[in-house]
């Protein structure tokens, strides 16, 4: 799997396909904390609502990059397509812990705040949660299920709307509320931290469907 | 080792690609599939490798290794052909010096034109599928499947191509490869199948082992208005399948025996409407003299 992995990840490297979400994100970032003095937790927030869009678009991208003969040759050689699949998804987890870094460390730049501990917990719980909740989207929207891109962007851009909007039942929606109007990290750490396995437990669904769907096409 | 047991194909509710196709392969066979454009040869490898799944029936007895050949290797990969082998070495599980020596070995072998540290979109048709064809070789195979492999390839590296296989088939691996043209299976394969119109069946000596080596002979009354003598052609030596057909008769004959059996035709006033291989133009004439049967 590590093997497989180093592949996908390289490949990415070298066809730049990575830049767009990156630069994405950074400017979001810029948008959203810049001179912003209040407390870390919704600055975060904003973060990881940035590492939504950006997971999303990443993964989708990821995976669009091979053709359908190379994916076939690495499918052979990996053993299973299941295996390709969760190469896919950890390759598209790896891509997002830079960003998630510089979630961290860009808003304390751009604004000014004191960071602690539990602030950098709580930062990597949520922009994960949301990262694990975009490569859920963008595995479903990739060329595994649709040919036209078109028909994928558009799902993709009805689903992140649902995922952000749908009170109450989306853990992103819910997530991104409590950082909002949270006056501490400390206290919603355990909180998020459960938001954080659903989400893990979404992207885990959404593998599965995929590779039910793309299996029973094949 | 690896056997289809009445695998049935079709993408949806489109119409069938492949109907109770019966197949067995074992270590060290090397076995043709001949069929024209479109009639389900890749979507059979696809099957064979575990990359498609049957509609119905099953395949049982797949192997741990297997290398994959697809028939078109467009690579719009900026990697370079050697990083792309070791790479693919790494998955199968090799060390990456391992997978390097390797790659390098095969790239050699096959004489990469081009440069083995060309990325592989820079690469040619043949070329590329000089590395498509590296990377299935990477660890020995104990299935090597390929999808038209002498497509595209130059002649000297048709040459390689052959050692490879036999290599693979003298290691206990067996080897299974498409081509639309008879005349490539009779010197390369061991058993050959014909695909046509979604059906398969075994061509010449088939799965027996062996060069297939079989005429099909086609017998008519002669245009003079003589009456040809009966003969009673399944006894003579050599002859495989004899079927009537629009009062014809179609003979599958054993090459070595396919003198003795024209000279006796002859002799008994059937005149002779055509003398062909069984391979890809004639494949449905082999559904025609099963039918028959």
């Amino acid at each position: 799997m590590i093997a497989l992995v180093r592949y996908m990840f390289t490949v990415m490297l070298l066809s730049q396909r990575y830049l767009a979400p990156l630069l994405l994100f950074v400017g979001l970032l810029a948008v959203l904390t810049s001179s912003d003095s209040g407390p870390l937790a919704a600055t975060y927030g904003s973060a990881a609502g940035g590492m939504l869009v950006c997971s999303v678009w990443l993964t989708m991208a990821l995976i669009g990059l091979e053709d359908q003969t190379h994916r076939s040759v690495v499918v052979v050689t990996a053993g299973s397509q299941l295996r390709v699949l969760l190469g896919s998804v950890g390759t598209a987890v790896l891509w997002c812990l830079p960003l998630t870094a510089a979630g961290l460390v860009l808003p304390l730049l751009f604004g000014s705040h004191t960071f602690t501990f539990a602030d950098a917990v709580l930062g990597t719980e949520a922009q994960l949660a949301c990262a694990f909740t975009g490569i859920a989207i963008g595995v479903l929207c990739s060329r595994l299920l649709f040919r036209r891109q078109g028909y994928a962007l558009l799902l993709a851009l009805i689903l992140l709307l649902a995922v952000l909007l749908a009170k109450r039942v989306s853990p992103v929606n819910v997530l991104l509320a409590d950082l909002q109007n949270a006056s501490g990290s400390t206290d919603l750490l355990g909180s998020t931290a459960v938001l954080l396995a659903i989400s893990a437990g979404v992207l885990a669904a959404a593998v599965a469907t995929t590779q039910a769907i793309s299996v029973r096409r094949s | 080792m690896l056997r289809c047991e009445s695998v049935s194909k079709r993408y949806g509710r489109g119409s069938w690609i492949l109907q109770d196709v019966d197949l067995e392969v074992s270590g060290g066979d090397v076995l043709a599939v001949v069929g024209g454009n479109g009639s389900g040869k890749s979507t059979l490898l696809r099957i064979l490798v575990g990359l498609s799944r049957p509609t119905s029936g099953q395949v049982a007895g797949r192997p741990r290794h297997i290398g994959y050949v697809p028939d078109r290797f467009t690579a719009h990969e900026r990697v370079s052909a050697l990083s792309y082998l070791t790479h693919m070495g790494r998955i199968r599980g090799l060390s990456g010096a391992a997978a390097r020596a390797r790659a390098a070995r095969l790239l050699d072998q096959l004489a990469l034109v081009g440069g083995r540290d060309a990325s592989l979109r820079t690469l040619s048709k043949g070329n590329a599928q000089k590395v498509a064809l590296a990377q299935a070789l990477l660890v020995e195979p104990d299935l090597l499947v390929l999808d038209e492999p002498w497509s595209g390839l130059d002649a000297s590296a048709h040459g390689v191509l052959a050692e490879l296989i036999e290599e693979v088939a003298a290691g206990g691996g067996a080897v299974v490869f498409t081509d639309h043209r008879a005349a490539i299976t009779e010197t390369r394969a061991t058993g050959a199948y014909a695909i046509s119109g979604g059906r398969v069946s075994p061509l010449g000596g088939g799965h027996c082992g062996g060069r297939f080596t079989e005429v099909e002979l086609t017998l008519t009354a002669p245009v003079t208005g003589a009456v040809p003598r009966e003969v009673n052609w399944r006894a003579l030596p050599g002859v495989t399948d004899a079927a009537r057909r629009d009062g014809a008769i179609v003979l599958r004959v054993a090459r070595e025996h396919s003198d003795a059996v024209l000279l006796t035709a002859l002799q008994h006033s059937w005149s002779v409407e055509s003398l062909t291989r069984p391979g890809v133009d004639r494949a449905s004439r082999v559904g025609v003299g099963r039918a028959a049967r």
